[in-house]
């Protein structure tokens, strides 16, 4: 059965020394989340400028965490 | 198993007893000054009480 | 384990236990734990919750692979079962492994075996092991943890007994301190372990931090030993968050059972009793050498003290008395991390000092082809998809996600593996890299934090740029998370791989070059830590520039009489001077400052400024060993009346054998003048030991001398305790004053009245001194020009500040500047020569490489874009970029670059461009996670 909820598309820019690490371990501990969530891995989140965010609008994504 | 390529002087190997905070610290910092070095551990993993650890003081960091 | 052998030469016989895994084939899917029957107290968790009889010890554990627990195994205890085995996807499981005696020849062996945790339930009036809401420091620091046995929820243990338990807040925890240290009576651990204090004051913080209603947090203490860097602060602010300090030992915790009540009695120091109740108390239990290491040491023929640690004199803090053997952390004495840290790289640089000829003769070079050129090449992308056994493929539907994959733009080959990791596979993924002419890869697998290296090594067997790789993490952030969910599951595995395929559509091949890193060293300050430091690297063949503004070398230490195990300081100083001078690799520059610091780590270029002029020095490394400065007092009279003296001034009437000491009828000395308070809201350290100890040899001079010592906390910590309580066992008199009523002088003819409250007999008291001695405070001298020279920071208090203050204790963010002794925080001798050697072995670990390697993924900033307007510079966090003035645009130095990308984001004309996290890159990724 199909509904038509809402369902945001999430992007997560990620510091591959925590938050992307976090990611990880939430896997390793098998922690579910919801799956519309599509990680992108920075080298630090200060990489992450105001035109990624920009542009990740831009090209429908309707939210976007930053960790870090 | 002996090795004699040395002959009777100094090996560049060490040995490090203890995979805690200090045995790594040890163990990596005789490695990346040119000696093999043989890290030698009781339990399955390395990581000592620090694993243990929640968090830090004083910047409250997460030990791992 | 056994030793044979001389030093430098030297056999060990290792017994290596059968893991009954084999961590070639482990993959850590964790199948086996799922599907043991046997369930095992979990040691990690301190035992609050069990754990499978096949375990990884916590979830982070390196090596990531499993282990069977023999003696809770079914199998291996009664012969049946095997459920591991059956259900393992890889084979990893063998049950016939055996133990092994194993011969290993090395130069030198360092001791680390860490400690134990005093264990309470030796006692039985604190209700440990009764009342479940008694726990140690340690169990707590597990419920704390979001991998601890509540999810890192604060609950009470008794509320989660049963299997319908709900869990409960504490509302109320009280710490009780020194639970098994400074206690010869009920356990025989008369010293201080250290560390308990600071590690009470986290815990309550945090426990604060987690709680969701108010939580009441009480801390029972001796002496409040917050002596370290930055402590007193941290102690301070839990203080004016509501952490209640209240000065008292309590004996017994009463509890009924039945009831959540969990009641202390304690006399304040104004001698009233007390009687509180807690619903959960933390006992900050000592730290102990472990037995094991007892006998180790017995086996090894290394020394231990009375209190089971490693014997050390304090000259040589890392040495044992088995030639060869050297040891570092807990077993030489109780420490925190920090100090465990600094002590290891010194183990390190002594261990290897004898060693220093044969550096390079063990360790292997890999060789490798040359590297195919593909820049001129159109992308060919080869896609690898894991099923990592079942867990990728009992997930997401792999067969389906490689067959989308081989839709993508450039995709010219697709390939499922059962294990992409195994080492079968790397050598058919080399293969096919040459056979298919792939010049970029997407591995769809875990995560590129465990395995990118390991993909990067097959490409470059296989003649490719290493930065050619890509990973899609198909595993920990999407089957692992959304098991129950394969549809949507499969859908993100597309999207991964897409975006990764995206990505490495953009990559380009990135150059890693080697630079020459000059082998000479500068070590900037002649005192202890500075001369130790020279004569650890010349000793291991570098040659090194020692520089000093005074006119003799030396420092602080030539003003000391003994280091706190009574060994006298002048003798040693005089002969590491003389070996500094005798050193032909030493060049010593006296009268000197350091004028100009030019280059990065490796090619350091300064100049010196003498007397006589100029001069320039190249050096790989540089090493700040500015120490620090008595406080010159202002209170209590100093430089008024003459009975005033310095702890310093007092060392010098000790050694000449001053008439006063010999004459004198009341000695008091004044502890925490100019440190902990408003201005100085630092502990200065060494004051309660100095102290202790003079006052100890003003009593041995002169044995009918009263002898006060007014103090705030004693803070002898470590086995320093010995001296407190052999100075109270000697007639001393300790009085505790209180920071708001500090004790007042005034003159009284030759000597000085000194009036103090003391709380115990609830009145002032007054002594009129013959000799009043303040401890007076160490205080960091401006060095703000040689941290601006070396770019490296100073902190509030103006010690220099390391670049992490428990993992990273001797260098600073820059890389090739190291710091040791006093400019770093106030120390004692032994601390000062640890962390001298530690700055040394770090300074080696750049000098021994002989080139730095540079480059892959670092900063390019394209002058074709850069306007100059020095925005970069301002955010990098490690000084990497600089302004040329000539071209007028910002440039790079890769040396120094740790490819954060800060610059990229900071940039308005996206000139910087962080190699292999390009802004097309990225962008690239972003377009591709939402459009198919």
């Amino acid at each position: 059965m199909k509904d038509n909820r809402f369902e945001p598309k999430i992007l997560a820019m990620i510091c591959n020394w925590c938050a992307y690490g976090a990611a990880d371990l939430a896997g390793v501990s098998r922690m579910p989340y919801p799956p519309n969530v599509r990680p992108i891995r920075v080298m630090c989140s200060a990489t992450v400028s105001p035109h990624h965010i920009l542009r990740a609008f831009q090209e429908g994504v309707d939210g976007i965490l930053v960790g870090g | 198993m002996k090795d004699t390529r040395t002959g009777g002087a100094a090996r560049g190997a060490a040995m490090v007893v203890g995979g805690g905070i200090a045995g790594m610290q040890a163990a990596l910092d005789m490695a990346n000054a040119g000696f093999y070095v043989y890290l030698v551990e009781r339990s399955p993993a390395i990581g000592g009480a620090m694993a243990q650890l929640d968090k830090t003081f004083p910047t409250n960091d997460c030990s791992m | 384990m056994s030793l044979s052998g001389e030093a430098g030469n030297l056999t060990v016989t290792v017994r290596r236990h059968p893991r009954y895994v084999d961590v070639e084939k482990c993959i850590a899917c964790g199948l086996c734990a799922e599907k043991c029957p046997k369930k095992v107290d979990d040691a990690y968790n301190e035992n609050l919750i069990p754990r499978k009889a096949v375990y990884v010890p916590y979830s982070q554990a390196v090596p990531l692979k499993y282990a069977i627990d023999a003696q809770h195994c079914i199998y291996l205890q009664k012969g049946k079962c095997g459920a591991c085995e059956k259900h393992c996807p890889s084979g990893a499981i063998n049950f016939k492994d055996t133990e092994k005696t194993v011969e290993i020849n090395v130069g030198s062996v360092i001791l680390a075996p860490g400690f134990r945790s005093f264990d309470p339930g030796r006692l039985d009036h604190y209700a440990y092991g009764t009342c479940p809401d008694v726990v140690t420091a340690l169990e707590f620091e597990r419920i704390l943890s979001a991998t601890g046995p509540y999810g890192g929820h604060l609950l009470r243990p008794s509320s989660m007994k049963g299997k319908k338990a709900t869990g409960a807040a504490p509302r109320k925890i009280a710490w009780l301190q020194c639970v098994g240290s400074r206690d010869q009576n009920r356990c025989a651990n008369g010293y201080c372990s250290s560390v308990c204090c600071m590690f009470a004051v986290k815990q309550a913080v945090m426990a604060k931090d987690h709680a969701h209603d108010p939580l009441e947090c009480a801390i029972f203490y001796m002496d409040l030993r917050t002596q370290g860097k930055d402590f007193d602060r941290y102690a301070e602010k839990a203080r004016s968050n509501g952490v209640r300090f209240v000065a008292a030992r309590i004996h017994t915790v009463d509890w009924r059972p039945g009831t959540a009540d969990l009641g202390l009695r304690y006399v304040d120091e104004g001698g009233q009793l007390h009687e509180e109740s807690f619903d959960m108390v933390v006992l900050s239990t000592g730290l102990e050498v472990n037995p094991a290491a007892v006998d180790l040491a017995e086996n090894l023929g290394v020394d231990l003290d009375r209190h089971h640690f490693v014997a050390t004199d304090s000259f040589h803090p890392v040495a044992t008395s088995r030639p060869g053997v050297f040891a570092c952390g807990v077993f030489t004495g109780p420490k925190d991390i920090p100090q465990s840290v600094m002590e290891a790289s010194a183990a390190a640089c002594a261990a290897t000092e004898p060693l220093a000829a044969a550096r390079h003769t063990c360790t292997r070079q890999v060789r490798v082809p040359d590297e195919r050129d593909v820049r001129r090449e159109a992308p060919r992308i080869g896609v690898f998809v894991c099923n990592c056994g079942i867990n990728i493929g009992g997930v997401v539907r792999v067969p389906e996600v490689a067959a989308y994959a081989r839709t993508l733009p450039a995709v010219v080959y697709v390939e499922e593996n059962l294990f992409t990791c195994s080492q079968d596979t790397q050598d058919k993924m080399a293969g096919v890299i040459r056979d298919q002419r792939l010049n970029r890869v997407v591995v769809a697998a875990c995560t590129p934090r465990t395995h990118e290296p390991l993909f990067q090594e097959t490409l470059v067997a296989a003649g490719l740029n290493k930065y050619l790789v890509e990973m899609a993490n198909i595993r920990n952030q999407d089957s692992w998370v959304h098991a129950d969910n394969p549809d949507a599951a499969t859908v993100k595995a597309k999207d991964l791989v897409r975006m990764a395929a995206a990505k490495a559509f953009l990559a380009s091949p990135l150059q890693e070059t080697d630079l020459p890193v000059d082998r000479g060293a500068l070590v900037v300050g002649g005192g202890i830590a500075g001369l130790t430091a020279a004569l650890a690297l010349s000793r291991q063949g570098y040659p090194v520039h020692l520089v000093d503004r005074d006119k003799a070398l030396g420092g602080q230490a030539r003003r000391l009489n003994t280091a706190f195990q009574g060994e006298p300081v002048g003798a040693f100083l005089e002969e590491k001077i003389r070996q500094v001078q005798a050193d032909e690799r030493i060049h010593v520059h006296l009268e000197t400052t350091v004028a100009g610091v030019e280059g990065f780590v490796g090619n350091f270029e300064t100049t010196l400024h003498a007397k006589d002029g100029s001069t320039t020095v190249r050096h790989g490394v540089a090493l700040l060993a500015t120490g620090a400065e008595e406080y010159r007092p202002s209170e209590y009279l100093y430089r008024q009346h003459p009975a005033v003296v310095t702890q310093l001034e007092m060392d010098a009437l000790l050694r000449q054998d001053d008439v006063h000491i010999d004459q004198a009828n009341d000695v008091v000395f004044i502890q925490c003048v100019g440190s902990r308070n408003a201005q100085r809201p630092y502990c200065s350290k060494v004051c309660c030991t100095h102290s202790i100890k003079n006052a100890l040899a003003v009593k041995a001079r002169n044995p009918e001398a009263n002898v006060y010592i007014l103090y705030r906390d004693i803070r002898t910590y470590g086995t320093r305790e010995d001296l407190y309580r052999q100075a109270r066992e000697a007639g001393i008199l300790f009085f505790r004053c209180a920071p708001e009523d500090p004790p007042r002088v005034q003159s009284a003819g030759g000597r000085v009245e000194v009036v103090f409250a003391d709380p115990i007999l609830g009145r002032r008291m007054a002594v009129e001194a013959d000799l009043l001695c303040l401890a007076t405070a160490i205080v960091a001298p401006a060095e703000t020009e040689l941290a601006r020279l070396f770019k490296v920071p100073l902190d509030a208090d103006g010690w220099l500040l390391e670049a992490h203050q428990k993992l990273r204790p001797v260098e600073f963010a820059t890389e090739g500047v190291f710091l040791c002794g006093m400019c770093h925080y106030p120390k004692p001798i032994e601390e000062s020569i640890a962390q001298a050697q530690a700055a040394a072995a770090k300074a080696l670990t750049v000098l021994a490489s002989d080139t730095i390697r540079v480059g892959g993924v670092v900063s390019y900033i394209d002058p074709r874009y850069c306007s100059g307007c020095l925005g970069c510079i301002q955010v990098c966090p490690y000084a990497a970029i600089t302004y040329d003035p000539e071209a007028r645009v910002a440039v790079v130095n890769q040396a120094l670059c740790k490819g954060c990308g800060a610059c990229a984001a900071a940039c308005p004309s996206e000139a910087p461009v962080l190699l292999g996290f390009s802004n097309p890159q990225l962008y690239a990724q972003i377009r591709s996670a939402v459009a198919a």
